[in-house]
Parts: C-alpha cells; structure tokens; sequence
C-alpha cells in the first residue's frame, strides 16, 4: 500500500494556525501574510479548504489581506514602497511622515496575490499599476531585486516573487527578464547548483526561485548546463531531499528541490517512495511536518511537506503548480501560458 | 564572542517600568496596531513586545530622529529580528545622528547569537563594514597589511567565531565572501579554507570557497585555469578523496571545476588520477564502492566521448554506459531510474 499522510489532521493544524500563532512565533511578525499564504497553500494542497473555511471566513480573510495593501498616492517618492506590507505590525497606512514606515515587500506582495487566489478573490482591488511601478524601482543595475527600498539585500528570492507578481498580473512590464535572467545565470555554479549570488553554495531554495523564475519568464534554456543542474537536484536525494551537499534531509526541500527537478522534466526520475517515506516521518501526531523527524511542526514546513508529498503521490490530490504554489487548475486560468509554450520548445 | 542561543530566549533588557510609565515616554502617543475586525494568523504578543512595537509605531510614523527611537528600534529588532522596515529605520537614525559605526557593529555582535540566520542582521553588517573603512583607502597597503587593519581583522574575527560555532552558516560563509572580495584579502583565505577543509572535509561551503578564491571572484568567462593549477587542484582532491571517499565534496568540486573552465582536462589529467585510486590497494575498495566513483566516470566519458569523431566514440561510450550501470544496480540504487535516464541520452546524442 503506498504512504498515507494523516490528511485531517494537517487540515486541522493549519486551520489553528489561521486562527492564531503561540508568542514564540513573533520572529515571524513581519512575514504573516507568507505564513497565511502557506496555511492556504496547505489546505489547497490537501483537497481540504472549502471544507475547513467558511465562504463568511473566506470573505473575512480577504479583507484582511487587503488591510495590508499599500497604495500608490501618484507621487514618485512614494511608488517603490507600494504593494502588500509583510503584516500590520507597520504603519499605519496614513499619518506616516517618514513613508518607509509603512512600506510593502515583494514578498509580501507575492503571497497576498496567491492567497487572494486561493480564497477565490478576483484582485479587482489590487493596485495593479503601483505594483508594477514598485517592481520596476527594486529591480537593480545586476538583474537582481530588493525586497523593499533601504535595504542592501538582494537575491534571487525577490527575483521569484517580481517574477511571479508580474505572471499572476500578466504584467510583465515591471521586470526588465534580459537582466533578470542575466543575474540567475551569473548564480549557476559550476557543480550544476544555484546560489543567491555568485560564488555562493549551491543551495536547494535558492535553485528553486532561480529555476521558478526562469520557468516564469520562458526562459529555462538559459542555463549553462541543464544536464549538471538536474543532477545536482536529484542528488539531494538521500531518502528526503537535503538542502546543500553533505546536509541532513529536510522536509521543505521536498517542495524546493522536488519543484525544481519538476521543471527540470526530472519527475519520473525521482524516488517518489523515499521522499514520501520521509515526510511521513517529520509528521507529528496531531497534524503538521516538520523539518525534522521528531522536532516540532510550523506552517513553512507543514505546507511545502504537503506539496512536496503531493509531487510524488500525484494521484491522491489536487495538481499544484511547481512555479506557483498554486493548484493548476487556478494557474490555467491566468495568462502566463505563453511561458510553458516557450520553455517546452513548442 | 558570539553565544549562540535559542530564538525564544527573552529579550527583556530594558527597563523594568512599562513604557507607558516612564516620564521619557510620556509625550509619545502610542499607536497600536491595526489587525482589522477579524485577524489571520495573529500572534498572541506578550505585553512587552505590544508596547514597544506601538511606541515603535508612533515614534517610526513621525520620522523622529532621537537616542531613545534608536534604542527602541534596537529592542525591537532583538524582539522580532525580522522587522524589516526598523532595520531601514535604524540604519537611518546612524547617520542622521553621526552614531559609531564601531559601536553599532559590536551591537550586531552582541545579539547575533539570537538571531544567527537573519538576513537582514547580515547585510545590516555589511552596510555598517562599508560605512567604516571605505576599500578605497586600502588601495597602496599590501595584502598583509589590509588584513592587520583593526575593522578587518575584527571582522573576519566575528564570522570566524560564527563559523567555529556552525561551520556551514551560509550567512557567515557569504559575509566572509563580501570581506575578502571588499578587502582583496585573497592569500589569508585560502589558507583559512584549508584549516576548515582539514576540520571537516565533508564541509562543502569551504570546499565552496576553495572555488571562490581560486577564481578570485572573475567570471567563468576571465578566469584561466592553467595546467600547473588543474594539477594542483586534482592533486589536492585526490588527497581529499583518500581521506573519505564518499564524501561528494572533493568529487564535485574538482569535476565541476574542470567542467567549466577545461573540460579536455577531466579525461586527460584527472580521469588517470581516479583510475590510479581505483587501482590502489589500500584505496580500491573504498573508492569503487562509492557512487561519486562512478558518477565522476559517467560525466568523465561523457565529454571525452563527445570530443572524439562518432566512429572513435564507441569504446569510451560503453564505459559510460557500464558506470550508468552499477550505478543503477549496485552503488546508487536511489537514483536508478535517473541513470536509466541518463545511459539513453547517452545512446541519442550520436
């Protein structure tokens, strides 16, 4: 009999995590719109959102998500702080003299977008305009992108949530792709891995929004050496999917290295068994995944465990997308099918 | 020294008093924060942190430029080091205020325990290193010289203590790249990568930056690996190779490496180094048995196969197709189906 995973009580974790996180998780005060993203992702993964959430809650979590938007006021100082703030611990959305304290992030934005999605909203409310606008200011002279203005950080974490904002818009004008792509590919390392910037370790997540991202833009033929990448990522594989070489498996690369070889064309290469056989092991009794087996659960690991067990269990529930974290069935009906088109060569 | 320490540990270090109770807050009008009629996801704060972050919010909304906003953005980053707009806050209120770039570096170090892999304490760091000692000025010192300059020496001090405490922090090991690169520090590095090689030379973030200085940071396109170098690196992981032979670092640091920088090297110079290991005694057993030993073959055939004319290709082929095979069968059964796979694309290419 194949591996089961314990569907309802997963359902039930991420419901309690929608209804409240324990103090302790206050490091992720600023990211909460990701982990209600990841909530969602998780109940949509497991075929289990309709029954969980009320259409009444549904319309409640909507609203809240907008409560996050930053919109444009037309001026030019003010564009590059425009999108989904990260939560509502910033602020407030008027009464700012100093516009950085109420700024949105790329990443927020990105998973507002998906969770507004997934609860079924038509974005109509969205400021499709300032969003695009932002982008267009993050995105610096090498390719890559800020998550927000005032910050040195970039990688290619911001390239993947430009990338996918600007697929769920079908609004590619934000993102200048030559460069983008240019970036990724100055990212590629010579064992066949991807990294954050060059000359950094091969890292599975940093692969998965270099490879995601290029999906997106069509443009998976720019990789040096397609053969080497897709063998790096199958090599993660020791029964789970490890991170970088010579690190212990770990739950959430079941999602970020699985979806990357899903890219790759790697699927039928995988030891879908191994993995599964993984995940069933960072379970916790009463619903939830860990990174590890036996530690506790949290909703990051939980959601790209589900998704990442779905990969290899394709028959028991519903198609998720590897680019999008969103189930296929959505992803059909935007406007980024050109992309596919171009990267399977047709 | 860096502590490296529980993300749940507390971080009550100010003030006993609720602010709300202290006479030099007591102009501020907090605003507390707008979760909306029906939150998702909210955290169940403790009393401490609501307060700080609602004076932060009052004191943050007004731009106001003081000691106490930079002490609060302080608290407030050990709280919730993920605060990504108190970073740019504070960043702002340094210079503003002409603060100590030195002093603001031993705070990072201070709390950097807690919050080890953050990212925005990382580059918070960099800003800082960038701020205090411009590379500019270093341009007439020598490489020993820069390195005894006290801002570089504390820093590579700082990340080495990271990285005594987890030698694969991937913040550190990229921290350490931003320095040697600034700095053009590249002869005490590559020592440093050989001490933690010979630490754990299952370490691949210092068999990463073995790469990063051999290149010295040019592209694959400016960099020239001459034959005496290729030498030395195939010597050196060869060495590394008998020290534990499956361990997939030195395999795929020395393949990838001559893969992209000369690719006629993998066959002609390392491919008799492997096949003189796997006719060694006191090495056989332990290196044929690894996958990373037939793997090296498989990619190792390969591109000698495709620099040969099609009629000269099918000897060395069949090697490849034999090392896909006790891949499959014997020594990486997990991967089975992808050396299928990869034994086919092998046959097409003709």
């Amino acid at each position: 009999m194949a591996t089961q995973l314990a569907v309802d009580s997963h359902a039930r974790y991420f419901r309690i995590c929608l209804s409240g996180l324990p103090h302790q998780m206050t490091s992720l005060d600023a990211a909460r719109m990701t982990f209600v993203q990841l909530c969602l992702v998780g109940l949509t993964a497991l075929g289990k959102l309709d029954e969980v959430c009320s259409a009444e809650e549904k319309k409640q979590m909507i609203e809240w998500i907008y409560g996050q938007q930053v919109l444009g006021d037309g001026t030019e100082l003010s564009a590059a702080y425009c999108g989904f703030r990260g939560g509502s611990l910033f602020g407030p959305h008027d009464l700012c003299d100093y516009v950085a304290a109420n700024s949105a992030n790329v990443a927020g934005t990105y998973s507002a977008l998906c969770a507004l999605l997934l609860l079924g909203d038509d974005l109509s409310r969205v400021d499709r305009p300032a969003i695009v606008e932002a982008l267009r200011c993050l995105q610096q002279d090498s390719g890559c992108f800020a998550p927000h203005p005032g910050t040195t950080e970039r990688d290619p974490r911001f390239i993947y949530c430009a990338c996918a904002i600007s697929a769920i818009l079908g609004d590619w004008s934000g993102v200048d792709k030559d460069a983008a792509v240019k970036y990724i590919v100055s990212c590629c390392n010579p064992d066949g891995g991807m990294t954050q910037a060059p000359f950094q370790e091969s890292h599975g997540g940093h692969l998965y929004c270099c490879v995601a991202s290029l999906a997106l833009m069509g443009r998976l033929d720019a990789i040096p050496d397609r053969q080497r990448t897709l063998q790096w990522a199958l090599q993660r594989q020791n029964c789970g999917y490890q991170g970088r070489v010579n690190k212990p498996a770990d739950s959430c690369y079941s999602f970020w290295v699985g979806a990357a070889v899903e890219l790759l064309g790697g699927h039928d290469l995988v030891d879908a068994a191994a993995v599964s056989a993984f995940l069933v092991q960072c379970e916790t009794r009463f619903g939830g995944i860990a990174k590890f087996p036996d530690e506790f659960p949290d909703p990051l690991h939980a959601a790209l465990g589900v998704v990442g067990f779905a990969f290899c269990n394709p028959d028991g529930f519903p198609r998720m997308s590897p680019t999008l974290l969103l189930p296929e069935s959505l992803v059909d009906r935007l406007d980024i099918k050109a992309a596919r088109r171009s990267n399977n060569g047709e | 020294m860096v502590r490296i320490v529980d993300n749940d540990s507390d971080y009550d270090e100010g003030s006993s008093l609720p602010m709300s109770q202290q006479e030099e807050w007591s102009d501020v009008v907090p605003i507390p924060q707008d979760d909306g009629k029906n939150p998702v996801c909210p955290i169940s704060y403790t009393d401490e942190y609501r307060e700080m972050t609602d004076y932060f919010r009052a004191v943050m909304a007004a731009g106001e430029v003081s000691q106490r906003a930079f002490e609060l953005s302080g608290r407030v980053i050990d709280a919730n080091a993920a605060h990504y707009t108190a970073w740019v806050y504070r960043k702002k209120l340094i210079l503003d205020l002409g603060l100590d770039i030195s002093e603001e570096l031993s705070w990072v170090s201070e709390i950097s325990g807690r919050h080890i892999k953050n990212y925005q304490l990382w580059h918070h760091r960099g800003a800082l290193l960038a701020l205090l000692l411009d590379p500019k000025s270093l341009e007439h010192e020598s490489q020993d010289q820069r390195v005894q300059n006290p801002a570089i020496r504390n820093e590579l001090q700082f990340v080495g203590e990271v990285i005594d405490n987890d030698s694969k922090n991937f913040h550190a090991w990229s921290h350490r790249q931003l320095v040697v690169r600034s700095y053009g520090i590249w002869d005490q590095e590559m020592a440093y990568v050989e001490t933690q090689i010979n630490q754990d030379v299952r370490n691949n973030s210092a068999w990463n930056q073995r790469y990063f200085v051999l290149t010295a940071n040019q592209s694959a396109d400016e960099f020239v690996l001459s034959e005496e170098v290729a030498d030395r690196e195939i010597g050196y992981a060869v060495e590394k190779i008998k020290l534990a032979p499956n361990n997939e670092s030195p395999w795929s640091y020395v393949i990838g490496l001559l893969a992209r920088h000369a690719p006629a090297m993998l066959y002609e110079r390392l491919l008799p180094k492997i096949n003189e290991l796997a006719a060694d005694k006191d090495y056989a057993v332990a290196v044929t048995s690894t996958p990373f030993y037939w793997s090296a073959l498989v990619d190792i055939y390969e591109k000698q196969a495709k620099a040969l004319s099609v009629d000269e290709r099918g000897g060395v082929e069949a090697f490849a197709e034999e090392a896909c095979d006790s891949l499959a069968e014997k020594y990486d059964p997990i991967r089975a189906k992808y050396w299928e796979y990869r034994k086919q694309a092998l046959r097409t290419a003709n």
